[in-house]
């Protein structure tokens, strides 16, 4: 059994930033980088299926496509208990737009031939929610969204998995694997690393590999990008926005009498 | 980060007679136990919070003369040679930072019970003092007047010779002048009593011959009680009280206005269960309100939040931000405001912990927020900063994230441990002070005096402050949701393990008054509880509850405050002479009793439990054990013993073959783990753990710098010489 799990290294704004000097991206010294969420979830949903299988050469394999800061999030998931993972990367995927990343993590999948891939249903710095649906795209998989629940029968080849609709309803379906799951956040307690599984970790083997070593020409990724950011801004700050101070009592009051006017309005 | 416009307010200079405060942060005289007998303390203490940006920085009340002598609290004096050169430390270290050295003349009058000097302490009247037991003035004549103001300048003088910056002629708290003043105090006929004219006299005197003596160097202060809180008999600051500072306005050259007396100083220093933030603005903002003086103004009502303080300006109340154990809790808060480091504020939770140790009388002043105060020189210890420790290529594996465990995460954080892990068995961090945190009650309902209940809501800083602290340290994580067991302890990779695991309440009624269980108790039945479950509210509490209070601090009361608030009956029984001893030294005891009477609690001191049985309490006078009494009951509280938590410890110690094995160097245990205590005494053991991890054994605490004399000939050196530990403050 080999599953396959995408992840990100996400950045956080700090309280307070700055652009580049091109306006297009953010200066990396107000940045903060982890490991996205979502991935947490997908992550230990891969690790809670291979040990419950327990079968001599089952693994989990992270793989990501990022700058060197993305390491860390790898090293993280080796020490949570992934048995390998591999990086893609050189300066051409810089920029590269979620279909870009997808059409290079393809190329691993197609390397590694696993039995499930598991991703986050979205990162929480691009929020873009399409890696993963784009890459069930490039591999012709099944593919299923939002995951809340996993059962997967890996001799026989299916899996059943629940999805939360609006309303309160959960839709249930049956499908194929290998396929392509994007996992909901709360589908399981993400465990954590101890110390010794830390250290440990760095003795796993992370694999660097460049587009090229995949076979993977720089054309091939540009024709698979779809956007490319031009500028990031803040929000305009509206007008709509009234800043209260003073006493809590006379901040109360004034909400009463805010309610009280847009209820009457 | 610049500073936010919003506050800039705060930091304008403002001239104060001579002087100038440059910008509005002002520590108000407060005692922290080191007078002028603890030199270094004293002056590492205050120069603390002038390196955090204080403007100006106060002694504690300082004795005038023998006379006036609080033995055993620890007063300063400035008595003679000997006590300018030892406060001369503070003032220069103060001045180093460029702020402004206050000095708090002080003369008791019956207050001061003059155990060391010996003296007979003078009055204007004959009655005895109201605060301590059966101490008796001498009735002053006109000689008497005149040589304990001669007293006040000589004072004045050897202050200005000490450096001294802001002089005051202290009378709040209803010490000597405000004695004069207040009839109370002043039954006299002479020209010193009747007429307000006359009971202001010996105060306007003692002003003016100060200022004579010293005015034209130093700035002349007043610390005065607008209103004494006894109504009618005694000074009420829409009478006397703002009639006062229009009288000796032209005298002073600032006000420092506070409330009350010392006898019920809570109602000044008040406890956060029953005084808000910024709670003495109904008396002390009248002053400035009213027009009643031309002179800058200071107060206080433990405020710690910056808007709080801007809207204080901004609206005339007082043109200075005067605070205590704010400044206490985080001695750098005007630098974190000019810094906009809000959230790196340790903002007091005013359980009055620093307060305590004076009122007990000698030991040196605690903090429960801030582990370092008093600390600066007899350790060495800094508030912000944390030298690497020696070991910090170790990794620590902290168990238990309450109080104890919490700060020491923090602190080993900051030490730039290579790896620390906090992980914690329930869903939150925070230990006990998650559920303490939800006793007392918060009606909001007035209470019969000033103030009001509010619980203990505000405990919950201690969390607070830690969890985001802890957020930011890059080189520690915190899990939280996770039991370790001993197993995975050894196996976690920690070559440090700390455990803080806490303790837990005796079910069976063990306790500190008998050392035995109590027949019939047993906390695991469904109508007995102990006090945290009686916040987790997993058993049902019937009408009648008796609680059995053996602890001696907030734990019983609160949890009867608590019930009686949500409409229990409650019997409070305790085997003291009083409900909360300690009480009486955080000055929460006077708000707690009105409270307890208002919410119709039944109070049984000297009285103990015999055995429990279904529906009914069997109970004995401590001194008559056949004194026998019943209470029918439909729950009880057992707020007895508490127990370590510590088998994890033992488990761990006991395989010294298998720590090494796993290459666990040091295993230590903190806090409540180690032995119950409060919460303040938790945070100092995790503190004082994370300061010396790299000491050679840092379970044994390091020997601290003792202030005691040295016989012969000595210098500071042979006091520097008794720190073992790498300071963190620059000591001379």
């Amino acid at each position: 059994m080999k599953i396959v799990v995408a992840v990100k290294q996400v950045a956080a704004l700090d309280e307070e930033f700055e652009l580049l000097d091109d306006g297009a991206g953010v200066d990396p010294d107000f940045l903060e980088w982890d490991l996205n969420e979502w991935d947490t979830f997908s992550l230990e949903a891969a690790l809670e299926l291979r040990d419950s299988a327990g079968g001599e050469g089952d693994e989990v394999v992270a793989i990501t496509v990022g700058e060197e800061e993305a390491e860390e999030g790898l090293r993280s998931c080796l020490a949570k208990g992934a048995d390998r993972a591999i990086r893609v990367w050189d300066e051409s995927l810089a920029g590269a737009d979620a279909l870009a990343v997808a059409r290079v993590l393809a190329a691993v999948l197609e390397r590694e031939s696993p039995d499930l891939v598991l991703c986050g249903v979205q990162s929480s710095d691009a929020v873009n929610g399409s890696t993963g649906t784009a890459l069930a795209g490039y591999l012709d998989m099944p593919r299923v969204a939002v995951v809340t629940h996993l059962d997967w029968d890996a001799a026989g080849g299916t899996a059943t998995v629940h999805r939360e609709l609006e309303g309160g309803l959960i839709e249930v379906l049956r499908i194929r694997t290998p396929a392509l799951l994007t996992i909901q956040t709360g589908i399981n307690e993400p465990r954590y690393a101890t110390l010794r599984a830390i250290k440990q970790a760095r003795e796993k083997p992370l694999e660097l590999v460049s587009p090229d070593g995949l076979g993977l020409d720089e054309a091939a990724v540009q024709a698979a990008a779809g956007s490319r950011t031009v500028a990031l801004a803040p929000p305009e700050r509206g007008a709509g926005a009234e800043m209260l101070d003073g006493s809590a009592d006379a901040v109360a009051a004034r909400i009463i009498e805010i309610v009280g006017e847009r209820m009457a309005g | 980060m610049a500073r936010d416009p919003k506050y800039d307010i705060l930091f304008e200079p403002i001239q104060i007679g001579p002087k100038t405060l440059k910008n509005r942060f002002y520590q108000v005289p407060h005692c922290i136990g080191a007078g002028s007998e603890k030199p270094g303390m004293q002056a590492y203490h205050r120069g603390m919070k002038a390196e955090g940006g204080w403007g100006a920085c106060c002694t504690e009340y300082c004795s005038i003369h023998p006379e006036s002598d609080d033995t055993s609290r620890v007063s300063a004096r400035i008595w003679d040679e000997g006590d300018v050169r030892n406060l001369s430390a503070m003032t220069d270290r103060l001045h180093q930072f460029g702020a402004l050295a206050g000095i708090e003349l002080w003369y008791g009058g019956p207050h001061a019970p003059c155990m060391e000097s010996r003296a007979t302490p003078r009055g204007p009247s004959q009655i005895a003092s109201d605060f301590e037991l059966n101490i008796f003035p001498r009735y002053m004549d006109q000689d008497d007047i005149d040589t304990v103001q001669q007293m006040y300048v000589d004072a004045a003088i050897r202050a200005r010779e000490a450096g001294f910056d802001i002089i005051y002629v202290y009378g709040a708290h209803a010490y000597l002048p405000f004695q004069f003043l207040s009839p109370f105090y002043n039954r006299r006929t002479d020209k010193y009593g009747g007429s307000f004219e006359n009971r202001a006299r010996f105060w306007r005197e003692s002003l003016y011959k100060v200022r004579e003596a010293v005015g034209d160097d130093c700035a002349i202060a007043s610390r005065f009680a607008v209103d004494h809180l006894l109504g009618p008999i005694s000074i009420q600051v829409g009478e006397d009280g703002a009639r006062f500072v229009e009288y000796c306005d032209d005298l002073v050259d600032l006000w420092d206005l506070t409330v009350g007396d010392i006898a019920e100083w809570g109602q000044n220093a008040g406890p956060s269960r029953f005084f808000e933030e910024n709670h003495e603005k109904p008396f002390t903002g009248q002053i400035k309100a009213g027009n009643h003086t031309n002179k800058p103004v200071v107060g206080v009502g433990r405020v710690t939040n910056p808007d709080t303080m801007v809207a204080i300006i901004k609206s005339g109340q007082f043109d200075i931000i005067g605070a205590a154990r704010p400044s206490i809790s985080d001695p750098f808060l005007p630098k974190k405001i000019e810094e906009g480091r809000f959230d790196d504020i340790r903002e007091c939770i005013g359980c009055n912990q620093c307060i305590s140790r004076w009122e007990i009388g000698g030991p040196p002043m605690v903090c429960t927020q801030n582990a370092t105060a008093g600390e600066e020189y007899r350790r060495g210890w800094h508030p912000e900063n944390f030298h690497p420790a020696a070991n910090r290529d170790k990794s620590v594996l902290v168990i238990g994230a309450g109080p104890a465990g919490m700060e020491c995460a923090m602190v080993l954080g900051k030490r730039q441990m290579s790896a620390v892990h906090l992980v914690e068995a329930d869903k939150e961090i925070g230990g006990c002070v998650n559920w303490i945190s939800q006793l007392g009650h918060s009606d909001g309902k007035e209470n019969l005096f000033r103030g009001s209940a509010r619980g203990l809501g505000e405990w919950k800083r201690i969390v607070n402050y830690r969890q985001i602290q802890l957020d930011k340290l890059k080189n520690v994580e915190v899990h939280a949701g996770s039991r370790l067991s001993t197993e995975q302890v050894l196996e976690y990779g920690a070559e440090i393990v700390i455990v803080a695991t806490g303790c837990h309440f005796a079910t069976d009624g063990m306790n500190a008054a008998t050392h035995a269980p109590i027949p019939g108790a047993d906390a695991s039945l469904d109508w007995q509880l102990t006090p945290d479950q009686v916040v987790s509210e997993a058993k049902r509490i019937g009408n009648r509850v008796l609680v059995l209070e053996n602890e001696a601090y907030f734990m019983g009361v609160s949890v009867a405050q608590k019930l009686a608030g949500e409409g229990h009956d409650v019997t409070l029984v305790t085997q003291a002479a009083e409900i909360a001893n300690y009480m009486d030294y955080t000055l929460e005891a006077p708000m707690l009793h009105r409270d307890l009477d208002r919410l119709g609690v039944h109070i049984h001191t000297y009285t103990m439990l015999e055995k429990i049985e279904p529906g009914v309490c069997h109970a004995y006078d401590v001194w008559n054990p056949a004194h026998k009494q019943q209470f029918e009951v439909d729950t009880v509280v057992l707020c007895t013993a508490r127990i370590s938590d510590d088998a994890l410890f033992r488990e761990l110690k006991a395989d010294k073959a298998r720590l090494e094995a796993e290459g666990i160097e040091g295993l230590y245990l903190i806090g409540d783990a180690s032995a119950p205590r409060m919460i303040v005494d938790s945070v100092f053991d995790g503190h004082r753990l994370g300061r010396e991890i790299d000491s050679p054994h840092p379970e044994m605490p390091l020997p601290f710098i003792r202030e005691r004399r040295l016989w012969g000939e000595t210098t500071n050196e042979d006091y520097l010489h008794e720190l073992k530990n790498t300071a963190d403050v620059a000591l001379a």
